[in-house]
């Protein structure tokens, strides 16, 4: 009795729908939440780090 | 909150030396990829032993992917990360190791690739002991690295920096599983994984080297030093968390698609298709990202030729992560597989996104690490002309050679018949489109050539001290105060607002942990599969482990690098099965460590090899091919007539055979004297056949042995070893598995 006869029969293949079903509902979530409006400005912020590296800031 | 500010300065000598070694070891790669280039149309280049195109391909494959990419990358992330992260790297002496550690390991390739010291997995060549060498250099590496983000001035982590995280945990993870092996001797291993297994492995691996060392690491240095030059933030932050979660998580399961109709099960390369074809939209996300980062600033691409170099290379990203979806469409693949059509989409990929963001990179970085303006800019120019005209000879005449033998591989006549029933017909069609990629090659290279001169000339006004100047940046608050704090509401609203993120962002070792998950879980979801579902590789009771001989020939094939231009693995798909034969099941790999399946056709199929001309066809076919097939294009091998077997090492082979599972029972205690007997026994037939004398004790027989043996097992239930069989038609035996492609469902 190898592992792979006890993989073989647990008869697991329906598990791949199911993931694929989970995966896309987070996938969807994520994109809602990334792109929910507002909090424009810390976006901004986070994206002008590499052009702001020259320059010591105040504390963080 | 404390103004107490700390100085320090950053370590800008580790990023000049990648620079360096960079553009160094690309000039070396593109020059050994011009060598083979010649060598395609004009075999008389092939300089046997040492520098014949099986042994010069993956020399050139990893020059490009890991001493020209490689050090280009470590170049760009020396820089920005320490800027990004406000301190100076924490080790120098680890940098230093890093960078000295890696060229060594170039070196050693070298060395060894033109040697024929390798493991036959393309991109994972390198054997065993400078692969414990990497996995050494590279750990020293994600060290300095971990302990500098632990260490940074800066709270949130840059979108760049997670980019460079995958890169380094993915790189680890997929080079020591891929290359698990048994030694068998100092030079030689064998791979633990054998035939289906093996295959869905190393295209784990090989796959995911072109996402986590061709394509993260470059995003990551895009996502600096494109905003750096153009002076324009990123154009969307939101896409880019968007663009690197879903890269990182859907890169990983396309390995499969390298292997479409092969003996591979169904299941894992639709699967790998699916999810080849969703990458499509992360992707253009990157690409789309890149581009849009000049809005507002186009007017200075024309004036500016590093933004030119950015905006190419973005573009060939966004052309070969187009491609590579639509190639990874199982019907689309069976017209391009095998063919130069792969070849031409790598290029698309290593010269143009590559290739020019990191010549955009260095030219941006030069005035700056060597504290002067760059020499010439009209040089830069000229390089950046030069460069794209290289690129798109090389493509358009690859593409098309592509298709051709393509098309020409699967055209049936009036009458049901190959059309091209010849495979040489195929490869003589495509010798002038060879030496036009020949003339891209060198406009790309003169290039290159420029670009050395102008950075050589550059550094030549260097000051006579470099100035290090002194940063000040206050140290990280012990206390992590959240600048993004939702405002009141349910989970949903706490959900969406992203504070989650915000802080992953702050949290880098949180953050690589995360990214480590997304890449081992995507994998189980394929592995786990493919080693333990039993029906992927039903079972051939008359396949049989090589004999001794027989390994050895194996050994040969591989040190000569046969497997660059000749497929083991019939499709079933008709114009292959009229071609070749029967098409190859699961069950016959399953002995073989490593799987030797091939990707590229430019000679054709072995697999059902064994018996389909007399042995000393073969004896005079590797001495000078072009004896028995006349404008054949492959090298010759003369070497393998006078070089002697090395009896006392078959030994050691089979050993670590065995030890990986092959049934060889008494052979592993006889099995010099079993090739002896098996050597002279086929050496005597070739001279009864009218060959060459004394052949017993040669490579040649070895050579021989392996070739006639190949799909023989699934003909005759007796493993043949130098009977004559006449070239049997292909008919299903009774061995063979139900009609229709190897699937389990």
């Amino acid at each position: 009795m190898r592992l792979s006869d006890i993989m073989g029969a647990a008869n697991l293949s329906g598990y791949a729908e199911v993931a694929m079903v989970l995966f896309l509902a987070a996938f969807v979530v994520i994109v809602l939440a990334i792109f929910a409006p507002g909090r424009k400005r810390t976006y901004d912020a986070a994206s002008r780090m590499p052009l702001d590296d020259e320059h010591p800031q105040t504390p963080r | 909150m404390n103004a107490r500010l700390d100085s320090f300065s950053y370590d800008d000598d580790i990023v000049r030396k990648f620079l360096w070694a960079a553009m160094i070891w690309g000039l070396v790669g593109f020059l050994i990829g011009l060598i083979i280039a010649i060598q395609l149309p004009w075999p008389g280049f092939n300089a046997a032993p040492y520098l014949t195109f099986g042994r010069l391909r993956p020399l050139h494959t990893n020059a490009v992917i890991f001493a020209f990419a490689g050090n280009a990358f470590f170049c760009g992330a020396y820089y920005s990360t320490q800027r990004l992260l406000k301190t100076r790297m924490w080790s120098d002496a680890l940098s230093k190791f890093h960078f000295w550690g890696w060229q060594a390991i170039i070196v050693a390739a070298a060395i060894t690739l033109p040697l024929g010291l390798t493991q036959s997995k393309e991109y994972a060549e390198l054997e065993w002991p400078i692969d414990i060498a990497i996995a050494v250099v590279w750990v020293a590496f994600a060290v300095n690295y971990f302990v500098t983000l632990t260490k940074r001035r800066e709270r949130h982590i840059y979108v760049a920096i997670w980019f460079y995280i995958a890169s380094i945990i993915t790189v680890a993870l997929l080079h020591i599983f891929n290359n698990l092996s048994v030694p068998a001797g100092p030079f030689k291993s064998y791979s633990i994984y054998a035939g289906v297994q093996d295959a869905f492995m190393q295209w784990w691996y090989g796959h995911n080297a072109v996402a986590f060392f061709l394509t993260t690491p470059f995003l990551g240095l895009m996502y600096y030093f494109m905003p750096k030059a153009a002076d324009r933030p990123v154009f969307s932050y939101r896409l880019s968390i968007l663009h690197f979660w879903s890269l990182v998580f859907l890169y990983i399961w396309a390995g499969p698609h390298h292997l479409h109709y092969t003996a591979l099960p169904d299941w894992a390369s639709t699967l790998g298709m699916l999810f080849s074809v969703m990458l499509w939209m992360p992707s253009w996300g990157g690409m789309v990202n890149g581009l849009l980062t000049l809005r507002g600033a186009w007017h200075k691409v024309t004036e500016d030729p590093i933004l030119k170099f950015f905006v190419v290379a973005v573009t060939a990203y966004g052309m070969s992560t187009f491609e590579g979806p639509m190639l990874s469409i199982k019907s689309v693949n069976a017209l391009a597989h095998y063919t130069d059509w792969i070849i031409a989409h790598v290029h698309t990929g290593a010269l143009g996104w590559n290739g020019f963001l990191t010549f955009g990179m260095v030219y941006w970085l030069a005035p700056r690490l060597f504290q002067t303006e760059i020499y010439s800019k009209k040089l830069v120019n000229l390089h950046f002309w030069l460069a794209t005209f290289g690129i798109l000879l090389y493509v358009v005449a690859i593409y098309s050679a592509g298709a051709t033998q393509g098309l020409m591989w699967r055209a049936f006549d009036e009458t049901g018949r190959l059309q091209y029933p010849d495979f040489v017909e195929t490869v003589i069609r495509l010798i002038p489109m060879y030496w036009v990629r020949v003339v891209g090659g060198t406009l790309y290279i003169t290039g290159m050539l420029l670009a050395l001169y102008n950075l050589y000339k550059t550094w030549a006004a260097r000051p006579a001290a470099y100035e290090v100047p002194v940063v000040q940046a206050a140290p990280l608050n012990p206390v992590y105060v959240d600048d993004h704090a939702p405002e009141a509401g349910g989970l949903w609203a706490r959900f969406t607002h992203m504070g989650w993120h915000r802080r992953w962002e702050g949290m880098p070792l949180f953050f690589s942990v995360m990214t480590a998950v997304a890449v081992i879980v995507a994998s189980l979801f394929e592995i786990i599969p493919t080693f333990l579902i039993k029906s992927n590789v039903p079972t051939i009771a008359s396949v049989k482990p090589y004999t001794p001989l027989e390994l050895a020939g194996r050994n040969i094939y591989q040190r000569e690098g046969c497997f660059n231009c000749h497929s083991q693995m019939v499709r079933p798909l008709t114009y292959e099965t009229e071609r070749y034969g029967d098409y190859s099941k699961p069950g016959e790999s399953v002995y073989e460590h490593p799987f030797l399946w091939g990707s590229r056709r430019i000679g054709p199929d072995l697999a059902r090899e064994g018996g389909k001309y007399p042995d000393l066809w073969h004896v005079r076919h590797m001495k000078n091919p072009r004896e028995v097939t006349q404008k054949s294009i492959m090298p010759a091998y003369p070497h393998l007539e006078t070089n002697v077997i090395d009896f006392p090492a078959i030994q050691k082979s089979v050993d670590a055979m065995a030890m990986i599972g092959v049934p060889y029972g008494d052979a592993v205690n006889t099995a010099p004297a079993m090739a002896k007997a098996q050597a002279e026994q086929l050496a005597a037939s070739i001279e009864a056949a009218g060959g060459p004398k004394g052949l017993a004790d040669k490579e040649i027989v070895a050579l021989t042995a392996y070739l006639q043996r190949l799909g023989r097992d699934l003909k005759n239930a007796t493993a043949g070893t130098a009977q004559q069989a006449a070239p049997a038609a292909a008919a299903p035996t009774a061995a063979t598995a139900p009609a229709g492609p190897a699937g389990s469902r």
